[in-house]
């Protein structure tokens, strides 16, 4: 057992057979006299290889994006636009001009690039990697060299590279690939990125040592401990399965039998395969942000509506809950003209502004919306507003709501009233959480916000980082007034903040009588395991005791 | 024609904030050059290289001066200034 650590880049473990990946060496035949040169046919040859590459990056990038999402798939438009760089591209046919072959002409211009940014940290360092990715497409095509198909590589393969491009990473299949090591790269390269939206375990930076491991070896990556473990004993291998706990398709009930269920935020399309691989009951939060952000307009009704019915789709028996358009504080969007506050967390945002200045974009979305309720597996759909602070709003909401559906109904189309809640994210909600359930359906627990507004702390400043920690007394108080108070009207409340996906806390929202549970899809597996090993009535005392302490740290000894 | 402006995007003038700001140079006619406000014309590169705009190894918070001349100096000048003040939604 030989032990190499690197940076991990995705906190996921995995166990394979390693496999090295050597790109073919893309080596440059003997400069020729310049006099024997056809600058002319060179010219052309670089042109060809350039739109060769331009049509292979945009396939890369369409690919990414429907594999990846949109964010990543965004370096490959910084790509296109080396590839087209107007000084690149001037000095490469200015050195053809002078008698130099299209591909030393290439290698010459993209090698004074990479080493500009190689002299540089972090970030920059970076951009090397992708001038590199442009340059070997250019090469590739220019030498005639095919690259080698990452796509088909078998399974249970861990692969391990000097260096994996964005394009080598966003091509991996991630059910056939248990882990990725390199010897180089940072935890904020686009491969590293990539390879985290892909939930593929991931170490970089190992360094040279990596090279020691034989191609057939048995490796085990540990993204989390940031450690590559060649021939890991069984204790190894068994302490990876914390978050790699065998996925559970069914709905899970506590060891007597309490149902709870454990559902996947979602926030964009390309999530939701990852969500039912991973076993989740549904979407327990579908951030519709996506559908507004990287555009110059809103989304029409149709474009929402087909978002919602695609994640409907995706889950068919399972509840899927659609938060309505939360953009304001932290989150902007160019076009909707959201208002400069100097307070953004304590000024307009989510329904304060569907209610207000986004009146009309609210219309839109409730009307796709109740149109996707009315659909076959629309039965399912619940639909929850954000920033909920007033009985009232929820009271404009729900008239809004019917208002929507008359007119829907006076043009005779389709629909239904999908089951309403409200999130509570302020501590006004959770005061008044036995009079927002008494007009809706459900309520669901966004611990993030609640704890920044209950503990007056801002969850981006890590000078009162200490303070944003869900386990404060006062944070457990208002998440156990909020239960108590919705379960006394009969609505249903689940969690949808960081909280509810740590596996080591499971027991105690069993015991705070959470009905569900909403993380990040790659927990779901972790905290469906820990519920089937919780007792509902020990986990209820200890909520109790919990609740009784007075301190932080009185919480923490209770927990350990 | 010229602007100074502070890059309010987390990832500095890197990544998807540079791609937007070079695709959107190449949208106008104007000839654009930008570089780090204190650097002075010695420091202006050409703005339709995404090369020479990630060169410039801008970060979050500081200003950056841009330099347009054409017919539409104006308008470029405008939606440059979006880009480089629109915060862009992180992971």
């Amino acid at each position: 057992m030989a032990t190499f650590t690197g940076v991990g880049s995705t906190p996921l473990s995995g166990v394979g057979t390693a496999r090295w990946f050597r790109p073919s060496a893309l080596e440059l035949p003997d400069r020729p006299d310049p006099a024997t040169v056809d600058s002319a046919a060179e010219r052309d040859r670089f042109e060809d290889a350039r739109d060769a590459a331009r049509a292979a990056i945009r396939e890369a990038r369409d690919r990414a994006a429907a594999a990846v999402g949109e964010d990543e798939a965004a370096v490959f438009e910084a790509h296109e636009q080396f590839l087209d760089d107007p000084q690149l591209v001037g000095a490469i046919e200015e050195s053809i001009d002078d008698g130099t072959p299209a591909e030393h002409a290439v290698a010459d211009a993209y090698a004074d690039a990479i080493a500009q940014f190689e002299g540089m940290e972090g970030r920059m360092a970076e951009r090397a990697d992708d001038l590199r990715d442009v340059r070997d497409r250019l090469l590739r095509e220019l030498l005639d060299v095919d690259s080698v198909d990452l796509g088909s590589l078998p399974e249970g393969t861990v692969l391990l590279a000097d260096r994996l491009t964005p394009s080598d990473t966003a091509g991996l299949d991630p059910d056939a690939v248990a882990g990725v090591a390199t010897v180089t790269g940072g935890r904020t390269s686009h491969a590293a990125i990539i390879a985290r939206s892909l939930a593929i375990p991931a170490v970089v930076g190992v360094g040279e040592a990596l090279t020691d491991v034989s191609d057939g070896a048995t490796v085990l990556v540990d993204g989390e401990a940031g450690e590559v473990v060649v021939d890991p004993d069984a204790e190894r291998r068994a302490s990876v399965s914390g978050v790699d706990a065998p996925v559970v398709t069914e709905h899970v009930e506590t060891a007597d039998g309490r149902k709870i269920e454990v559902a996947a935020n979602v926030g964009r399309p390309a999530e939701l395969d990852p969500a039912t691989a991973r076993g989740a009951d549904g979407i327990g939060l579908y951030r519709t942000e996506f559908l507004f952000l990287d555009r110059d307009t809103p989304p029409d009704e149709d474009e929402q509506f087909e978002a919602i019915t695609d994640a409907l789709a995706a889950f068919p028996d399972e509840r899927v809950v659609v938060r309505t358009l939360d953009v304001g504080g932290d989150k902007q969007v160019p076009y909707l003209d959201l208002p400069d506050e100097p307070n953004p967390f304590l000024g307009r945002r989510g329904v304060r502004l569907s209610l207000g200045d986004h009146a009309d974009l609210f219309e839109t979305q409730l009307r796709a919306l109740l149109k996707a309720a009315a659909t076959d597996a629309g039965d399912d759909l619940a639909v929850m507003v954000p920033m909920v602070a007033r009985v009232e709003e929820v009271e404009d909401v729900l008239s809004r709501v019917e208002a929507v559906a008359a007119t829907l109904d006076a043009e005779g189309v389709d629909y239904a009233i999908p089951d309403l809640g409200a999130m509570v994210e302020t501590p006004a909600a959770s005061y008044v959480a036995g009079a927002l359930a008494d007009r809706l359906d459900f309520l669901s627990i966004g611990t993030n916000d609640l704890t920044q507004y209950v503990m007056a702390a801002d969850r981006e400043n890590d000078g009162v980082a200490d303070l944003h920690d869900p386990l404060h007394p006062a944070v457990l108080r208002a998440i156990d007034r909020t239960v108590t108070a919705a379960h006394e009207r009969g609505a249903w409340v689940g969690m949808c903040g960081e909280m509810a996906g740590d596996p080591d806390l499971t027991e105690l929202l069993v015991g705070l009588g959470l009905d569900e549970l909403s993380m990040s899809a790659v927990t779901v597996p972790a905290v469906k395991a820990r519920i089937r090993e919780t007792d509902s009535e020990t986990a209820a005392a200890l909520a109790r005791e919990v609740l009784a302490c007075e301190t932080r740290s009185a919480v923490a000894s209770r927990l350990d | 024609m010229e602007r100074t402006v502070a890059v309010v995007p987390e990832a500095g003038l890197h990544a998807r904030p540079a791609s937007k700001f070079v695709q959107t140079v190449n949208q106008y006619d104007a000839t654009v050059t930008v570089g780090r406000a204190d650097d002075g014309d010695d420091g202006m590169v050409d703005a339709n290289s995404m090369l020479a705009v990630t060169g410039l190894n801008v970060e979050h918070g500081e200003s950056v001066r841009i330099v347009a001349e054409g017919a539409d100096a104006s308008e470029a000048l405008d939606a440059l200034e979006t880009v480089l003040t629109t915060p862009v939604e992180e992971g």
